[in-house]
């Protein structure tokens, strides 16, 4: 018994991670159809942010914490404008080609400004240090991820459904055109959207780099790859169901690899995308996905 | 068939011819009286780049020294590297431009079995020797052919010399195996390390599996928790990227078993990851950076006053290697063909290196090496054994 | 019988200019230009899904893998199987291949594999097919990596004898080249393009909408199984990172720069995008700047879709006589769809 709910914790936390990619890449998609491939690397850039932050001596763990949430989410914006906003109104598939060519723009500028190397990256104080609560094992990090994304989820629902600028996102991935025509600032909408979901990358590269420990240049590309499978599903579109879509991915990942036989732990990352193939097949809305999207 | 179905062949024609022209020129280096041009095969972007990028360094270090002193048979020696950007297609591309359009004589590098079995057949049909720096599958020379060389002792020497520390030193007896299915060297380690510990009487509990590339190792570290039998060692088959991370979530989970490992522990990132987790950790590899010996201190003292770092790992003492015997070889063979290098390194015997002592016994072109077990306490890598297979 | 004259005309040529090539270039040279012929393979074959139907697919790597790794365990030396392959069943043990044929047979079963791939995928469209056929590429990595007794797991498939000659590379060029050609500009090639711009409105006009998709995508999947076994035939060996994502990345980057929807805009761009590398690891020693080349390709890519999206060629073919121009059946430039939320 303890040993399922060992692993269903363990589930839990990597999927928390994958929650917080989830809701930036469901937002973007939701209004502009874009498949962000960068979305990861953001993450990666974050991780980076926050390693130089805590290498740099007595700066509290705080800020660590803020400043790649805050300045990746600047770049997120950057990245949208200069990328994204030239191809606004070109087919889908260019927006998707592109974000490929920024993921491995980021890539190699992280290889070529720093180091292809891994480095290490380690939290200070108490963070990482295990406990057991009812014969499974936690860190302080754990329950940090998971709180922070389920406050983040309630705030962001909030903000989505009462404030008018999350208002004007939500009619702007119902029609884009339509809000256009009714004077919602299209591009205002589609920049907050990057900001927000860019800034929740950052914040998950300080979460996955204090959960691993080592960050480099390519971390970055298949947790992103997964987050899109957690917003599908979930749902895409829709903020809750990233972050249950995160959840599920995250417990199915860890048990597909902790209840089936040893032999079976190579294939990890093709049941993730078998499931994918399967969820889009049987529900392709997701779990709670309820605009209609393009899909056959 | 149409007009412009043809034209688009005659597009592709023309193309071919502009590319044709441009490589009309390419340089000679394998002259009589020039620099003795040596390639490098050493991929400093990718997968590959942690462990090659200070191989590369290592290289360069020594033709640097050769150079000072005066070179070989006079002549200076020239390194020709390419990246090799830890892609096949690129790597077998590069290899082919350091012989054909460099006139490299003789090539060192790679630390990766796979993609020396990409590598080594080209150089192979053009007769180019080939010194391998870091790649361990003990069977690379039979299978590439006699212009292949190994600088670093086999999988199989360094997988028997840690099983029989672990049987032996440490007093181990029943064992948890997890081993990384994406890499040659990994599935080899293991295959050699589970032979060696079940003939030393030894018992396999577990083997566990993942990929490299992933990061999450919680599910099979429960998965070990939950045997019955707890293991006296935890035997885990990983390459550098991987070896801080697990040895970190093993002992985040509450393990304290004696860790051990092959070269692919052999990185700074073990202490730096895992910091204490880091303690009972033992590991095989080519040699201690830390020992007295003067050759070790010698090279680690140049390597951090020309890169202002120590040396990364062991690749980097294997790249030094590398560089110092295919100049040895040509110094012994009096002559900078090929041809003769390849006739010289055969007979390599008693070569005095970094990394140990290297001999080609008969045709074997594997050197019979000591192996170093390393003990990790504090995070500092301390000398444990030596061991001569 | 006349407008075969300038088709021979051209063959005649590119034999001419390979035999050149053949005599006078080093083996350098002739690399990379074997390699050329595999891109343009590569290249115009998923120009079928991805430029004339519309199906954008990022999993040609996958078909690939399946036609590499068939093509080497068929090939392989009896002495190389027996070190290697000790578990195969014992009739492909003994038997060895010829190249051309183990070539035909790769791309088979890779057309194979793409039927049923093919039901389930192309249930999709647009953002989800492409993430489902990188699905379909993890998938068949994770199972080039873990199914040890045929593919010998992350070690690979080695020893493999090095076949693809430049006419071999080449010769594929030219038919593949023939084939998605006489495919592309026939009523096939229309009910193709009438898909992608409007599936509803093709399918209101008779079009089979599911069984052109279909019929495309395991001629494409054919052609990168050909590809795959040209590619391992050159390297002389095959592992699972042979066809990893960067492949598919690469080819795609020679799709877009040459134009999607173009021939001959395939070609020129796998020839560019073949040569351009190259030229960039020369720059990459002389600046003695490493990574240079790949943050300029990534750059250019993304400059490309700002500035030119519609590649060189767009859906336009390149003719001798200098008439640019859509010709009477080829599609008209696809039109910039505005993105509506339900489009299509």
């Amino acid at each position: 018994m303890d040993y399922v709910l060992q692993q269903l914790a363990n589930g839990l936390a990597l999927g928390s991670i994958y929650a917080l990619l989830a809701i930036g890449l469901t937002m973007v998609y939701g209004i502009l159809r874009l498949i962000n491939f960068a979305h990861g690397d953001l993450m990666m850039l974050g991780a980076y942010l926050a390693a130089v932050v805590i290498g740099s001596a007595y700066i509290p763990i705080v800020l660590a914490v803020l400043v790649p949430t805050v300045v990746i989410g600047i770049a997120g914006l950057l990245v949208e404008r200069t990328a994204y906003k030239p191809l606004r109104g070109a087919p889908e598939v260019a927006m998707l080609i592109t974000s490929l060519g920024v993921s491995r723009l980021l890539q190699n500028s992280t290889v070529m400004g720093l180091s292809p190397q891994p480095r290490s990256f380690k939290l200070p104080g108490d963070l990482t240090t295990s406990f057991e609560i009812a014969g499974i094992r936690l860190t302080m990090l754990d329950l940090l991820t998971l709180g922070l994304v389920v406050v983040l989820m309630v705030g962001l629902s909030v903000f989505i459904n009462k404030s008018r600028t999350g208002m004007a996102m939500r009619a702007s991935s119902e029609n884009l055109q339509a809000a256009r025509l009714i004077g919602i600032n299209v591009n205002h909408v589609i920049g907050a959207a990057f900001v927000l979901g860019s800034a929740l990358a950052g914040l998950a590269g300080f979460l996955w780099a204090g959960r691993y420990g080592i960050i480099d240049p390519f971390m970055g590309f298949e947790p992103g790859l997964k987050a899109f499978v957690a917003a599908v599903i979930g749902g895409i579109g829709s903020i809750r169901g990233a972050v249950v879509g995160g959840m599920i991915l995250g417990v199915a990942e860890i048990g597909f690899v902790g209840f089936l036989p040893p032999e079976f732990s190579g294939f990890r990352d093709a049941f993730v995308f078998g499931l994918l193939l399967l969820v889009l097949l049987v529900r392709p809305n997701g779990l709670f996905g309820t605009s209609e999207v393009e899909r056959a | 068939m149409n007009r412009t179905n043809a034209q688009a062949i005659v597009a592709a024609a023309g193309a071919m011819l502009l590319l044709a022209a441009c490589g009309g020129g390419g340089s000679e280096g394998g002259g009589e009286d020039g620099p003795i041009v040596i390639g490098a095969v050493y991929s400093v972007t990718g997968s590959q780049s942690s462990i090659d990028e200070p191989g590369l360094k290592g290289f360069e270090l020594a033709a640097k020294q050769i150079n000072e002193d005066g070179g070989v048979l006079g002549r200076d020696i020239e390194v020709s590297h390419v990246d090799a950007a830890s892609d096949q297609t690129t790597l077998t591309n590069v290899v082919s431009e350091l012989i054909d359009n460099d006139g490299a004589v003789a090539l060192g590098g790679i630390n990766d079995s796979t993609f020396a079995l990409a590598a080594g057949p080209i150089a192979q049909s053009s007769q180019v020797p080939f010194v391998v720096s870091g790649a361990t599958l003990p069977t690379l020379p039979e299978q590439i052919g006699d212009y292949f060389f190994m600088v670093p002792f086999g999988d199989d020497a360094q997988a028997f010399a840690i099983a029989d520390y672990g049987l032996n030193e440490l007093e181990g007896q029943t064992a948890w195996v997890l081993v990384d299915q994406a890499y040659d060297f990994t599935t080899a380690l293991n295959t050699f390390f589970q032979q060696r510990w079940e003939e030393g009487g030894g018992e396999i509990l577990l083997e566990d599996s993942y990929q490299s590339g992933d990061t999450d190792y919680s599910a099979q570290i429960a998965r070990l928790q939950d045997l019955e039998k707890q293991p006296d060692v935890l035997f885990v088959s990983a390459i550098p990227n991987e070896a801080g991370i697990i040895t970190k979530q093993i002992r985040d989970a509450g393990l304290t078993q004696p860790i051990l490992s092959g070269d692919g522990y052999d990185t700074p990132l073990l202490a730096d990851v895992a910091g204490e987790n880091a303690d009972d950790v033992y590991f095989s590899t080519h040699v201690s950076l830390d020992s007295d010996d003067e050759q070790v201190s010698g090279f680690v003292a140049a390597y951090e006053e020309e890169y202002g770092t120590k040396p990364e790992n062991a690749f980097a003492a294997l790249g030094y290697d590398t560089m110092n015997l295919i100049a040895d070889a040509i110094e012994r063979g009096e002559d900078a063909s090929s041809e003769a290098i390849r006739d010289a390194l055969a007979d390599t015997s008693g070569f005095d290196a970094v990394t140990g002592n290297i001999a080609y016994e008969g045709e074997s072109r594997k050197p019979t090496k000591s192996v170093t077990i390393i003990e990790v306490q504090d995070g500092v890598y301390e000398f444990a054994d030596e061991v001569t297979p | 019988m006349r407008r075969a004259i300038p088709v021979l005309a051209g063959l005649v040529l590119l034999v001419a200019l390979l035999a050149l090539a053949d005599m006078s270039l080093n083996s350098y040279y002739l690399r990379i230009l074997g390699l050329m012929g595999i891109y343009i393979v590569l290249t115009v074959s998923l120009n079928l899904p991805n430029g004339f139907t519309g199906d954008f697919s990022l999993g040609h790597a996958a078909f690939m893998a399946v036609g590499g790794y068939c093509a080497a365990v068929l090939t392989m030396p009896l002495v190389s199987k027996e070190l290697l392959l000790t578990e195969l069943p014992t009739w492909l043990q003994e038997t060895v291949v010829p190249f051309p044929i183990a070539t035909v047979a790769g791309g088979l079963l890779a057309a194979l594999v793409a039927l049923p791939v093919g039901l389930v995928v192309l249930r999709l469209r647009g953002h989800y097919l492409a993430v489902a056929t990188i699905g379909l590429l993890i998938v068949v990595q994770g199972i080039a990596t873990n199914w040890d007794s045929v593919t010998r797991g992350a070690r690979g498939l080695s020893g493999l004898q090095p076949h693809t000659t430049l006419w071999w590379s080449f010769g594929w060029a030219v038919v593949t080249i023939f084939v998605v050609w006489r495919m592309a500009y026939s009523p096939f090639g229309r009910a193709m393009v009438s898909i992608r711009d409007d599936p509803l409105a093709a399918a209101c006009r008779g079009v089979r909408v599911f069984r052109t998709r279909l019929v495309a995508f395991i001629v494409s999947a054919f052609f990168a199984g050909v590809g795959g076994s040209l590619l391992a035939h050159q390297i002389t060996a095959v592992t699972p990172s042979t066809y990893s994502f960067d492949v598919t990345f690469l080819v795609i980057i020679m799709l877009v720069v040459g134009g999607m929807g173009s021939v001959t805009g395939s070609v020129i761009g796998a020839v560019i995008m073949t040569v351009v590398p190259v030229l960039l690891r020369d720059l990459e020693r002389e600046l003695d700047m490493v990574g240079t080349a790949q943050l300029v390709i990534a750059g250019a890519l993304i400059a490309f879709m700002i500035f030119r999206r519609q590649g060189l060629m767009g859906t336009r073919e390149f003719r001798l006589a200098g008439r640019f121009g859509p010709k009477a059946s080829s599609p008209s430039p696809a039109p910039d769809q505005s993105q509506t939320p339900t489009s299509s």
